[in-house]
Formats: C-alpha cells, structure tokens, sequence
C-alpha cells in the first residue's frame, strides 16, 4: 500500500519538476498578445518560430495590436486572458485584483542560454522592482530604457557647441544655440508628461535617493521639499527660455521632426526616439546623447541614470497555460533573443551585457555609454501606481508649469495637494513605502 | 343565420386587424429589439454601474450616490468641464445660427453664385468630425505647415502663436466649429425659406415692407419652427461635444480643455474609473435632456399662418 502511494506521488510530483522541459509542453498553444507600436511585431514573431522549433509540439499564437488594451478588457473580466501579454493596461491594478500570476517560479528556474544563471540573474539590476507585491513579481521588461537629451552630433561640430556635463555648461550652451538662430530645445507640448523625467532627474541632481524616494513613496510633505521647488524652477526656465517657441501645440512627432530637421537643437527624450523616427532622419545626421547633466552644488548621485524596465510582459493568472506563458516570457528574455532585439530594433534590452560583443549603431553605442557609466538608475512610479493623480494632477500642473502660467511654488502646492488626496483616498492601492531600492 | 352572417364580417375584421397587428410588429419589432438590447440595455446597466466603485476588473461596489456627490463637490474636474461645454455650445453657437440665418436669406434673395455658394457652404458638413479637427490642427500648426502661423509670419510676427495649446485650444475650435457646422443650419434655413409663398412677400412690399422689415415679420416667424429644432441641435451638440478636444489634445484632454465626454472617456478607459465615468454619462443624459426641453421651452411661440 505505500509503496503504491509512493509511486503515486512520484507521478504526480515528476510532471510538475519536469514542466521546464520542451517535452512538458507537447500539444500546448500559448497565446500571446503585443501592444504593436514603434516596434512592431517581427522580433517577437522571429523568437516564436525559435521557441517553436526548440519545444516540437507547443505553438505559439502571437498576436498584436495597437489597441490590444481595448480587446483584452473584454477577455480579462470573462476570465478568458491569453497566457501572456504586453499591453497598456494598469498593471498595478491587476496586481491588486489578483488577476496577474506571480513569475517567481521561472523567474529562480535556470534561464535560457545560461544554465549556471537563474533568469532573475540574467535581467538588469532593478528592474523586476517595480512589479514586487507581497514578495512576489508580477512583471518582466524587455527593453531598458534611459531618459537622455539627444542631440545632432554633426550640427554640434559645425557649430563648436560641446555636450555639457553641468547644469551651468547646459543653459550656456543653450544661449549660444539660441544666438546662432536655432532653437535649443525641442519639445513634445501636447505630452506635458515628457517633462516629468527631467524634472525628475533635476531634483535626483539634487538631493540624495533616500528623499527622492520619499517623494515616490507620497510622504507627507515630500513635493514642498525646497530642492523639488528648486527643480521646478530649473524646469519652468529652461522651457520658457529654451523651448522652440510653439512647442506647446507639436506633438511628440512634430516636435522631434523639428530636431530632426535642425531647427532645435537638442531634445529629451527615451532611447525609443531612433525607433520612433527611423523614417525621417536624414542622411549624415549623427544621432548622439548625454545624460541629463548634474547640477552644480547638488547632493544627488551624479552618476545615476533616469531609466529602467520598458515594454513589459504580464501572465495572467485566469489564462489556460501560465506557466508556460511564463517559460516563453524567460525564452523572450533569453542572452541570445536578447541579442537579436538590440540588433533588430537597435535598442537595449533588459538583459544584463546583452550588448557585449554586438557591432551596435553608434546612436545605441551612444546611449550604452550614458548608461554604462552611471552607477544605479532610477526611475518614477508614481504614475503607474496612481492613475488620477498622473493623468490629471501632474499633467495639468506641469502643463502650467512650463507655460510660465504658474509658479513652482504653486507646481509644488498643487501636486502635494493631489498626493494627500491619493494618500486619503481608501479606494487607491499604496504600496508600503520602498526606501531606497537594493539594485543588486 | 342572421347570427352567423352577424359574426362573419366581424370575425373577418379581427382576422384582417390581428394581420395589421402582425404586419406592423414584424416591422416594429426587429428594431424594437435592437434598440432594446443595444440601447436601452447598456443605459439602465451604466445607471447600474453609476452606483457603484468598479475599475472594470474586480467586483463592483455598491456605493450608492457617492459618485455623484464627488461629481458635484467643489474641486471636481466635472464643473469646468460643464463650463466648457456651455462655452462651445453658445460661442459657436449664436456664430453660426447668426450665419447660417444670413447666408440663407442671401441666397434666398437669389444673389449671383446663389448655387455655388450652397454647395461651398455645406461642403464641409460632409467632412467627418475627425478629419476636420485634424485638417484644422495643420491650419494652426506652429511648425512650417502651418497656414495661420506663416501668415502671421507674412504679416511681420515673430513667433508663432500656439493656437491648439490646452490654453488656448476652447477659442480656437470656435471658427472651426462654425466653419463646419453653418453650412447644414444654412441649408436647414434655406429649405423653410423656400417654404414661404413668395405672395407674402409681394404683398408686403406692396404695404412698403423694407426688406429687414419682411425678413423680421414674415420670414422669421415662419420658420420658427426649424430654427427651434436648429437650437436644439446645437445645445445638443455642444453638451456632447467630443471629437474636436479629444483629436486636438491627442487624446489627453486637459483640465483646461476637458468636457463631460471627453471627462467620462478618461474616467473609464484611462483611469478604470467606471463607476464615476459612468454617473458622469448619467449627469450627461439629464442634462441634455433637461436642455432641450429648456430649450424647447423658451422658443415656444404661438404658431403663425397668415
């Protein structure tokens, strides 16, 4: 009799051990679902075939969209989601409802490639970060991404102009672009939200992580920090100084296509800005980018980096093969899938030294550089854990912080008063405050 | 037998009225159906979802009014959305009622070009809302593209003016606005005009009517009516008013440009808000309601036939 339960147990427990194994997988489809913008759909298609013909028997239906967040709704609530997906829903939200399934399993498992290595050692220092909720993941990047001021390196020859590393350096070099008859600065005005990175890495330039943090953690008080109204200021004359006059009515497109085309100068922006205007660039432009640069006097981390996790992957806990929608999100984020996604779509990718060896663009090798040489990146949450108060607080004020029609000060008073309406509101998930986050 | 050939003709009649019945309810019925399930429906279900906290992916939660009371509580996003659409419904409004009314007499009048300038004028009403706002957004375009701006430029101004920034964006649509929309009025107008026997006319002018005198005693209360419903439309039109602001602010609306649409789109599909998004639809419904009837109202007049 125990002998027999014995056995039992034994099959029943192998399978599950085994599940990692192509063999486990036989007659699996694995539905996936992208968000298709800037970046399409054929690298992912390219490492379907891969995990096709490396795991004989299992199918990989992917599928994108560029409203796959409008046709995933729908699936979500009739508890009917595909196994995996990238797409612009609230993840926080699906967090908190349960509706994602913890990684944490694949995430210790041996990753693809590199059997010595768990995929958790395989990513990018930091950035499972913003997806742990009661000591599990729920999410994985596949690109990192920097916050950077990108600049025409053949139109800086021309000129003599040098990328600054000072904040001084940057607004003389500003005044010089401006009396040469080019505007120094592009900007995406009908996206105000694109002056949050840089407000954010002014203030980091400025104080130490433990208070930059408090301000993420929505501590009381933290927006009327002196520093952050500091920041503001540095914000509000750089736009009303620098900016392209009208560029609070271009979009993203039309802003860059202006830098593009030499009438501004410089523009900040994500490392997504190649992909973005691949179509427009003209021939001989030196594509090029620094880092937002530190501020005389400040006690921040000169060194660090904005940045983080992109583009990120989610399984849902109500699809019919999570687990292994879990296994071909650690294939995804293979070395070698790795390699081809900074090849394909000359950007970086969340695996650690995936660029090591690579002949990458001298654009990528540029923004390589910038993050290769600071020492932790960092990068806001306020706007994926707290939705009201990113689409309207911290939108509106900004807009009327860099239109001039406000003070910092009153930046500074308006978001305060947003955060302590999200800190009373019940109704709002608010993480137990992170500190300063351990990026090993 | 006097009995049966009694009966005959009547059960005859309720034989030919059930078919009448039958015949009227298979063309009222598909569409009663379709209305019901796609109208009627989803309305009573949003009423339903107004009562409750739901962000569309858990369960929702009885909350009874407490998303109207934060509607209308003092700081709520709600109030200067009402603003502006009040703002787009009047503005543009009295402009293009005031146009459409000219244009229509003008043409009424028989001016030269009379046919060319009805096809000119209604040409944009053809033009979906979208693709106006967008052609609209390359005139006030603050890069090279930009029609106004380089005639500004032309005209010796320096730096271009930023027209569809979110602070300026509720004046700028105004011409667009009316651009699009006087045309239909104007031909709306035209076609009560045309309704007017031209005896009226002739005898007024015989008793020494000045034209303003003919256009403000005949023409005016005889098309009452139409410009009643021409009202209407707008006031209608203005409350909803979606497309323009959401194009124009690339689908991030501002406070200073948000209207009640434009509000319960964000509520519910960008910040999974639905309970709220869906009593701001509720707030919609009865305003718009309450605004026709108000309207219908205020442009009762006693019906006039000569």
């Amino acid at each position: 009799m125990h002998r027999r339960v014995g056995i039992l147990a034994v099959l029943l427990v192998v399978p599950g051990c085994t599940l990692n194994t192509p063999d486990a997988h036989q007659g699996t489809t694995i539905e996936v679902a992208v968000f298709e913008g800037g970046y399409g759909l054929d690298w992912h298609r390219s490492v379907a075939r891969r995990y096709e013909k490396e795991h004989p028997g299992v199918r990989v239906n992917l599928w994108g969209d560029p409203r796959v967040d409008e046709k995933l709704k729908p699936r979500i609530l009739r508890r009917d989601p595909p196994d995996l997906a990238s797409a612009g829903l609230p993840v926080w939200k699906l967090i908190v409802a349960g509706k994602l399934y913890p990684l944490d399993e694949a995430l210790d498992s041996p990753a693809y490639g590199q059997p010595r290595l768990t995929w958790r050692e395989t990513l990018a220092p930091g950035v499972l970060g913003d997806f742990r909720f009661r000591g599990k993941t729920y999410a994985a990047p596949t690109s990192l991404g920097a916050w950077v001021c990108w600049y025409d390196k053949r139109q800086f020859r021309k000129h003599r102009w040098a990328a600054p590393r000072t904040w001084g350096e940057f607004t003389r070099l500003c005044d010089k672009i401006k009396a040469s008859g080019v505007a120094p600065l592009a900007f995406q005005g009908k996206y105000p939200g694109y002056a949050w990175a840089t407000l954010l890495s002014l203030y980091q330039r400025l104080v130490p992580f433990e208070r930059w943090y408090a301000m993420q953690d929505l501590r009381p008080g933290a927006f009327l920090d002196p520093d952050f109204i500091t920041a503001a200021r540095m914000m509000q004359e750089m736009a009303v100084r620098h900016f392209e006059p009208g560029a609070m009515a271009m979009t993203h497109t039309e802003s860059q296509l202006e830098w593009v085309n030499g009438r501004a100068a410089m523009v900040f922006c994500g490392l997504w800005l190649k992909n973005e205007m691949k179509n427009a660039i003209p021939e001989g432009f030196e594509m090029a980018c620094f880092p937002v640069p530190l501020v005389e006097g400040g006690k921040g981390d000169p060194r660090a980096v904005y940045g983080g996790g992109a583009e990120s992957f989610f399984v849902f806990s109500d699809a019919k093969h999570p687990r292994e929608g879990a296994d071909f999100l650690k294939y995804l984020l293979s070395l070698q899938s790795a390699q081809s996604y900074t090849m394909r779509l000359d950007s970086l990718s969340a695996v650690r030294d995936s660029t090591a060896g690579l002949a990458i663009s001298p654009e990528l090798r540029s923004a390589v550089d910038v993050l290769g040489g600071s020492s932790r990146i960092f990068q806001d949450r306020i706007g994926m854990l707290y939705l009201e108060f990113g689409a309207n607080v911290l939108q509106d004020a900004q807009a009327d912080l860099i239109s001039g029609r406000i003070t910092p000060e009153e930046f500074a008073r308006r978001l305060e008063a947003g955060a302590q309406a999200t800190r009373r509101n019940p109704d709002i998930y608010k993480p137990a405050p992170m500190g300063v986050p351990d990026l090993r | 037998m006097s009995g049966s050939a009694g009966a005959s003709p009547s059960r005859g009649r309720r034989r030919r009225d059930a078919g009448r019945r039958l015949f009227i309810a298979t063309f009222i019925g598909p569409p009663l159906l379709l209305y019901a399930v796609f109208v009627l429906l989803p309305a009573v279900n949003a009423f339903r979802y107004s009562l409750t906290r739901w962000d569309g992916l858990g369960e929702p939660a009885w909350v009874g009014l407490g998303n109207f009371g934060a509607i209308l509580a003092s700081g709520s996003e709600f109030l200067p959305a009402i603003r502006h659409n009040l703002f787009l419904t009047f503005v543009p409004g009295v402009i293009t009622l005031s146009l459409a009314l000219f244009f229509a007499y003008t043409i009424h009048q028989r001016v030269a070009g009379a046919r060319l300038f009805r096809v000119a004028f209604f040409f944009p009403n053809v033009i979906s809302g979208v693709a106006v706002a967008l052609l609209w957004i390359l005139i006030y375009s603050t890069t090279d593209v930009g029609m106004l701006n380089n005639l500004l430029k032309a005209m010796g101004r320096h730096e271009p003016i930023a027209f569809t920034e979110s602070g300026n964006l509720l004046w700028a649509i105004v011409p667009m606005s009316v651009w699009s929309a006087t045309g239909f009025f104007m031909i709306l107008f035209l076609a009560a005009m045309e309704n007017i026997p031209e005896t009226y006319y002739e005898a007024a002018r015989l008793d020494g009517a000045s034209a303003a005198g003919q256009f403000r005693h005949i023409t005016l209360p005889l098309m009452w009516d139409v410009l009643t419903t021409g009202v209407v439309f707008l006031v209608v039109g203005g409350l909803k008013f979606f497309d323009a602001i959401y194009v124009m602010e690339n689908g991030r609306p501002s406070k200073a440009t948000h209207t009640m649409s434009t509000l319960l789109y964000s509520k519910v599909f960008q910040e999974y808000n639905i309970g709220y998004g869906t009593a701001i639809s509720v707030m919609l419904f009865l305003l718009v309601l309450g605004a026709t009837f108000l309207s219908l109202r205020l442009m009762r007049r006693e019906r006039l036939e000569y």
